[in-house]
């Protein structure tokens, strides 16, 4: 058979937003005309899919729908410091800072249709664009209490900053509180490697992964899936290679990414081990969902043909090359 | 060469205008027309952000010359939604979460859109084929196979219309629901409009001179005939900093364009403004610098030694960043060890590939406000950053951030802004900087290669008892954020796994190879590679299942770190648990039993790739009938 099957699995752990010094976000919330709201922060929409998180997150907790949410865009003239994408920390940093201002602005409306209802405002409840008061016949689109809470001058906003209790390393021994939050998550890989060629193919890959709280699964598998086919690229295809300095593979005719053709399928698993510091119980997944995926197809290609590659990436020529020394080695045994 | 008077009828419109001749269709399409849906990723005809329809065929317009579009019917990604509303393509694409930067998907949808014209039934496997020659580098594509097969069965009928809505989400509870992303419409059907995208009345366009040297002393730079050329408005070079000189992300030690000597082959060097590209491209013949090549150093243990080429004074040694991590005593641990297994792991510089190239505008608005346009993923750093560097208060700065069309790290260095500052204050003009595939390359960040030495000692038990690690890690010409990989590095290597005994050090170290920065997964993807491999090694040498050295090791809830933090609930074991459940794994020792396994081939694989599916797909389908 020239070509093989194998399976090989690897775990990880990674901590939730900026290392090692005390990270912090803010946000801007309103509940608006005809029950819109609206967000502004310095978030950074990179492609995972926070502007959603976010609108998701504020219709949440303001009782509106998410298609009613507007985000103001990042502009450090207009918004406030939210700092920068990375560090799998935006779900984190911001979602939990916008979940704090709209309770604010939630609350500062609730306080106001509580007093005109003459009920007590923690019976008050919202959601999908509606307020009302429990065991009663209280109830108005969101729209007309904006409208209610104007009239009485009062405008329903709130603001919030979420920061985090870490501390640097020491310089001798490394001790220190880097994060206050930390992921786990684990794959398994299967692959077939081509005995006669040296190609390896990664068939599927099953990842399970906590994220604290998924505020949209869809976009959590999509951060996974991404993940893991850039982590393939690195384990099977791609190199930026130099010579002196100089590159040889300056463009994307030489400098081989993963295609449609070449990528496995992806078995999402959604943990959810609630962070119990934000107010939110979400943590993130963008960086650690492609931390064991290298190891895992490097583990099933040991399982598959014997040979371990220590040395990425694992091309066609390396792992043939790798075959061939492992047949040398057994026939000289033999 | 005279112009080009074209005729075609594009997106149902008789267009006749002239054209240049060096232009391509994607040029004359984006340029002329601006229909900027459809998006230039390499112009090599590699990732098909650029694909359009001409006579109904779908080609790479960065491949076409103009002329060759000569009298033919071309739609563009605009000509799907025209009345505003989106294909089932398209909507298929929004329901199932398919785009995520977005910046490939306009390519990708008439990349699928042709598929299913081709064969309205493909199955995934022809589908993917379909697609081959589309790149994205988001989304894995599993949701774009979704999202097409999903289009596809409504448009059959199998599947109903009201599939591609919304789900219901009850009592306005939106937390862990899948509700869509509300920027995929403007992201697939072509809308959105990133820093390439955009135009300014009076737009001026830069061009970047760029280092050919390693490492080199400039003697002079003469930028005088190029500002003399007809249509360039100015050329910058370090002498224009106005304040103090210096981007990083932890130490700020690259100029804004090099200053005194060049430490890298593409690094800045002067830059143009003018009133078309092709202007400035010319004027960048006519700088003149006098290079002395200087010894250079491209390997990280030669750039240790001393007498090595010294990159920057302030580190002679041109260590960058060394963290050191230690618990316990590993001598003692690998002393009380059953078994001790070392060896060394490598890993190669990536590049991001992020589909987006780097560009930006930057203009001074009415109140004397330099304002920077740019796909950015730090503004908040950038904007102070700038400040220092352009000498004026942070109020008199601001960073807009344009849509990311990828990013990944790549994106949050100051590469470029700082000379987008400079220009536009130097011209009162808006100016926009769009950078070539090719340059985006050479002159951007890099995942940081690494070299790593890993002794593991274990007792027989499978319990570790001590784990010493270096790893020494390329970060090229400039520190960028190798401080900060390093330390991520070395506070993940050992993994989530409780060992009494601890010795890491993770070192970044310079040398003239293009500079290696923040990547997704910071550091951490190297260690992880080394300390996991090892692991299994280890499990065959003892005898266990991967899973189970794994769990002997496991941090569990409340355990100490190897910085000695103390954590609270860990999710370690849930997630072992869990994938080697949903994997079906069959447990044993790593003894390459490939060949023997039982638990291979489920459904949950995909097939093997064969090239030719979607004949073998028509050759059935023609058999049936």
């Amino acid at each position: 058979m020239a070509r093989k099957r194998g399976r090989g699995m690897a775990a990880c752990w990674y901590g939730i937003a900026r290392t090692a010094v005390i990270d912090r976000a803010a946000a801007w919330a309103e509940l608006d005309d005809g029950g819109s709201a609206k967000i502004v922060t310095g978030v950074t929409e990179i492609g995972e899919g926070i502007l959603t998180v976010l609108a998701q997150i504020a219709a949440h907790e303001m009782g509106v729908k998410p298609e009613h949410v507007v985000i103001g865009d990042n502009d450090t003239a207009r918004a406030p410091e939210a700092s920068h994408a990375g560090a799998s920390r935006q779900t984190y940093m911001i979602g939990n800072a916008v979940a704090l201002a709209s309770r604010e602005a939630r609350k500062r409306l609730v306080e106001v249709v509580a007093d005109a209802w003459g009920v007590e405002a923690d019976t008050i409840r919202t959601g999908n664009g509606e307020i009302w008061a429990e065991h009663t016949n209280h109830r108005m689109p969101m729209g007309e209490a904006v409208h209610l809470s104007k009239s009485r001058g009062v405008v329903p906003v709130g603001s919030a900053s979420f920061g985090t209790d870490t501390t640097g390393l020491d310089p001798v021994d490394g001790s220190g509180r880097p994060w206050q939050a930390y992921v786990f998550g684990a794959q398994v890989a299967e692959v077939e490697v081509d005995t006669i060629t040296g190609e390896v193919q990664v068939l599927g890959i099953w990842a399970a992964h906590d994220v604290g709280r998924a505020v949209n699964p869809q976009g959590v598998e999509g951060q996974i899936e991404g993940g893991i086919v850039q982590a393939l690229g690195q384990a099977l295809m791609e190199d930026y290679k130099l010579t002196d300095g100089r590159t040889t593979t300056s463009g994307l005719a030489k400098y081989i990414l993963p295609t449609a053709l070449d990528v496995p399928r992806v078995n999402s698993i959604i943990i959810e081990d609630p962070d119990p510091i934000g107010p939110l119980g979400v943590k993130g997944v963008g960086e650690p969902a492609m931390v064991p995926t290298i190891p895992a197809i490097m583990n099933a290609i040991y399982d598959a043909v014997g040979v371990r590659i220590t040395d990425l990436p694992a091309t066609p020529e390396k792992v043939l090359m790798a075959i061939r020394e492992k047949e040398q080695r057994n026939a000289m045994q033999a | 060469m005279p112009d080009l008077q074209f005729t075609a009828t594009i997106n149902g419109r008789k267009v006749s205008r002239n054209g240049k001749p060096h232009q391509r269709l994607l040029d004359f399409i984006r340029d002329d027309l601006n229909l900027t849906g459809n998006k230039e990723g390499c112009g090599a005809g590699e990732c098909g952000t650029c694909s359009v329809f001409v006579d109904g065929v779908l080609m790479k317009s960065c491949l076409m010359p103009l002329a060759k579009a000569q009298g033919k019917t071309i739609e563009t990604v605009e000509a799907l939604a025209k009345t505003g509303e989106l294909s089932v393509l398209q909507k298929a694409f929004h329901k199932a979460g398919a785009s995520q930067c977005g910046y490939c998907i306009p390519g990708m949808v008439m990349a699928a859109t042709a598929a299913l014209r081709a064969n309205p039934f493909a199955d995934r496997e022809e589908i993917k084929e379909r697609l081959g020659g589309n790149i994205c580098r988001c989304t894995g594509y599993q949701k774009i196979f979704d999202a097409v097969e999903m289009a596809r069965d409504v448009q059959n009928g199998s599947l109903p219309a009201t599939a591609l809505f919304e789900d219901e989400a009850e009592e306005g509870d939106f937390i862990g629901k899948n509700i869509r992303r509300i920027d995929a419409p403007s992201k697939v059907s072509g809308r959105l409009k990133y820093a390439a995208d955009m135009i300014m009345p009076g737009l001026l366009h830069v061009q970047v001179l760029r280092s050919p040297h390693a490492h080199a002393r400039i003697l002079s730079i003469d930028t005088s005939a190029a500002e003399a050329m007809d249509g360039v408005e100015a050329v910058i070079t370090s002498a224009d900093v106005p304040g103090e000189d210096g981007f990083g992300v932890f130490v700020n030690d690259q100029p804004v364009m090099a200053r005194g000597k060049v430490r890298y082959v593409g690094e800045a060097v002067a830059a143009v403004a003018a009133e078309d590209p092709l202007i400035a491209r010319r004027a960048l013949g006519a700088i003149k610098v006098v290079y002395e090549t200087l010894p250079a150093v491209f390997d990280p243990d030669e750039a240790m030694r001393p007498g090595a080429p010294v990159l920057h004074d302030y580190a002679p040694d041109n260590v960058t960043k060394h963290i050191p991590i230690r618990v316990g005593d590993v001598e003692n641990g690998f002393a009380e060890s059953d078994l001790v297994v070392e060896e060394i792991y490598s890993t190669q510089p990536i590049e991001h590939a992020y589909l987006e190239p780097e560009a930006g505008l930057a203009y001074v608005d009415h109140d004397g406000v330099v304002t920077i346009v740019s796909p950015d993923q730090n503004v908040t750093h950038h904007r102070h950053m700038l400040a220092r560097i352009i000498a004026k208060p942070i109020s008199k700065v601001r960073f807009i951030m344009s849509p990311v069309g990828g990013g990944f790290g790549g994106k949050e260095d100051m590469i470029y802004q700082g000379m987008l500052a400079l220009l536009a204050m130097k011209t009162q003009r808006p100016v926009r900087l769009v950078f070539t595939r090719e340059e985006s390359i050479v002159s951007t960040a890099k995942r940081h290669p690494s070299r790593t030495v890993l002794r593991m000692g274990l007792a027989s038990d499978g319990r570790i008892r001590a784990f010493q690690m270096k790893m020494l890690c390329d970060g090229g010409a400039y520190g960028l954020s190798t401080e900060g990989v390093m330390r991520k590095a070395a506070i993940l290597a050992a993994g989530p796994y409780v060992i009494p005994n601890v010795k890491i050090d993770t070192i970044g170290v310079y040398t003239n190879n293009t500079p290696s920065g923040a990547f997704r997964s910071f550091g951490a993807l190297q260690t992880a590679f080394a300390t996991e491999s090892h692991l299994d090694i280890c499990a065959e040498r003892l005898g266990l299942d991967p899973f189970q050295i794994r769990r002997i090791n496991a941090m569990r809830d409340g355990a100490l770190t190897h910085t000695k933090a103390k954590l609270g609930s860990v999710s370690l074991t849930r997630a072992l648990d869990a994938v080697e459940k949903a994997s079906g794994w069959e447990t044993g020792a790593p003894v390459s039993r490939g060949a023997s396994r039982s638990d291979l081939n489920s459904d949950e694989i995909r097939p093997p790739c064969a090239l030719g599916a979607r004949f073998a797909a028509a050759e059935k389908q023609e058999a049936a009938e």
